[in-house]
């Protein structure tokens, strides 16, 4: 991991909600892999005092680029930067998803947890994987990829419903070898209950409020199952990326 | 440019600055060289894993961070296996920060802790206010506190730093208690107890309900705290509780505090501790003044 501060070389906004920011650096390019993630903050604004984790959405040569939803004070104050302001970055963090050569790799994400998924297919598709992408989200302001089989809540783009709905029908249809998956955390349930049942592995990238994002705290963590105990494992650094089947579920 | 080199202890450090316990880990030597540091702390270790509590145990607040951590670890054997290895690579000064549920298992540790190489001193945190019957059930007690100096300090060579809770009437009360148990230094402040709400869902933020409250909105209570200490005691002081920048290090340092820990910050900037050093450096030059000369030196 590195700690940069980088100026914004473009900031573009998908609508209202949802905004890229990209960044250019050739080591940090070269470093990164799918599923990592950078403690990101704002250098100039004092408080919110931690920075925020985000995944890396796109890497193009020497440019890396972050998806982000406009949710609190610290996704409002980074979509209001504009170019060439100096953004601090902390990364690449994470062990990020296992890739896999020549299989069938289905990619599933709900809402912002489409943020990993350009990053994971480009790579997927260059280790010879066949790849099928869902994407679920609330309403049409949370679809991102026409190339992708959108469902949407209210019907009015692509698929109507859940996407773990339209996830079930694929499995039963077609061959899969590996699940990809980042969104919600009933989706990502709803999802490796799907994949255990039908016998496929399946990769979820989780999400938890972090402070170091480095493994020094242990304030990040899930109960994951390991040798028939279940322990707490740091998102941070023993993920984001678990085995689904693993992980054990908050009462 | 002047040089900041204390004693604390029987220990001399290069320069005045450390990380708090828990903030800070093997993981930053990827950014730089841990041994630019006037001493390392440890995450807490106890005498057997310890699994911590149950999520959420971080919550942000508006000035600082609460935490219900729980003193997550891999027990004493695991970190003389693995992370003691690794921190005797660097050139500083090494504190063990430890915990235990009753003196006897502290002295124990202390024990099996003397025999290991690379250790320069301890930090007996007994002011940790995410764990039941340890941390800061002996921490607000000033018979036990002494007691446990006492025996601790009557068991080993190394330097034993006390490290203290605010969350107590008078902290000079338990600051002296462990002086008069032998100690040889202070670390303070440990976090206050704090809380937070969601009020959309009418549920305490953190699962435990209460955690420790840390970061800049606790530098005021953390410099009395400090300030009140040094007015008492005459051995060194380790100060901690918000420190940001070069500007509160020496705040703590003018109340009293021979040498001082970046904790919290170090999540927003882990170079914080970096930066400090090099800011007190300056601040000696510019002032022609000693470092040491600065300890307590409120005219």
């Amino acid at each position: 991991m590195q700690l940069k501060k980088l100026p914004i070389q473009n900031i573009s906004f998908l609508n209202q909600n949802y905004f890229e920011l990209s960044f250019r650096d050739e080591k940090i390019t070269e470093l990164v892999k799918p599923g990592q993630f950078f403690q990101i903050k704002n250098p100039s604004k004092k408080f919110p005092l931690l920075p925020r984790p985000f995944s890396i959405s796109k890497v193009e040569k020497d440019t890396f680029s972050f998806l982000i939803k406009k949710i609190g004070k610290v996704t409002r104050s980074l979509s209001e930067l504009v170019q060439g302001e100096i953004v601090q970055l902390l990364g690449p963090l994470g062990n990020g998803f296992t890739l896999v050569d020549n299989k069938n790799s289905l990619l599933v994400s709900g809402g912002i947890g489409y943020a990993p998924m350009p990053f994971l297919e480009k790579e997927l598709h260059g280790k010879g994987n066949h790849i099928t992408s869902f994407h679920g989200g609330r309403t049409g302001n949370d679809i991102f990829c026409r190339e992708v089989m959108n469902c949407t809540e209210d019907g009015s783009v692509g698929l109507s419903g859940f996407v773990t709905e339209h996830v079930e029908k694929y499995l039963q249809d077609n061959p899969v070898d590996v699940v990809y998956s980042c969104g919600p955390e009933p989706m990502l349930k709803v999802l490796v209950e799907l994949c255990i049942k039908n016998s496929v592995q399946v990769q979820i990238s989780m999400e938890r409020i972090m402070a170091c994002g480095v493994g020094a705290c242990c304030g990040c963590v899930v109960s994951v199952e390991e040798n028939n105990e279940v322990v707490y494992k740091k998102v941070c650094k023993d993920g984001p990326v678990f085995d689904g089947a693993k992980v054990v579920w908050d009462e | 440019m002047n040089k900041c080199e204390i004693q604390f202890g029987k220990m001399k450090w290069k320069n005045p600055l450390t990380v708090a316990s828990g903030t800070f880990g093997l993981e930053y030597a990827e950014l730089f060289d841990l041994s630019l540091l006037g001493a390392l702390t440890t995450k807490t270790i106890t005498p057997k894993p310890k699994k911590g509590n149950k999520p959420q145990r971080i919550v942000e607040t508006e000035v600082g961070l609460l935490n219900s951590i729980g003193l997550q670890n891999p027990g004493l054997e695991e970190f003389i296996k693995t992370d003691l290895q690794k921190y005797q690579e660097f050139d500083t000064n090494l504190i063990v920060s430890i915990s235990a549920s009753t003196i006897d298992e502290f002295i124990k540790m202390i024990e099996r802790l003397d025999i290991q190489t690379g250790i320069d001193a301890y930090e007996i945190n007994v002011s940790c206010p995410n764990v039941e019957n340890e941390g800061i059930a002996f921490g607000t007690n000033e018979e036990i506190v002494f007691e446990l100096t006492r025996k601790i300090t009557s068991v080993t060579e190394k330097t034993v730093i006390i490290k203290l809770t605010p969350n107590v009437t008078s902290i000079e009360n338990i600051a002296l208690a462990a002086q008069k148990g032998g100690a040889d230094g202070l670390a303070l402040i440990n976090t206050l107890y704090g809380m937070a709400i969601d009020v959309d869902a009418r549920k305490l933020k953190l699962r435990n309900g209460i955690g420790g409250y840390s970061g800049p909105g606790i530098k005021p209570i953390a410099l009395q705290n400090v300030y009140r200490v040094a007015q008492v005691v005459a051995i060194p002081i380790l100060a901690m509780g918000g420190i940001s920048n070069v500007q509160d290090a020496l705040e703590f340092v003018i109340a009293g505090a021979t040498a001082v820990a970046v904790g919290t910050q170090n999540f927003v900037n882990p170079f914080t501790s970096i930066e400090v050093i090099r800011g007190l450096e300056v601040y000696c030059h510019q002032h022609s003044v000693d470092f040491n000369e600065l300890i307590g030196s409120i005219t």
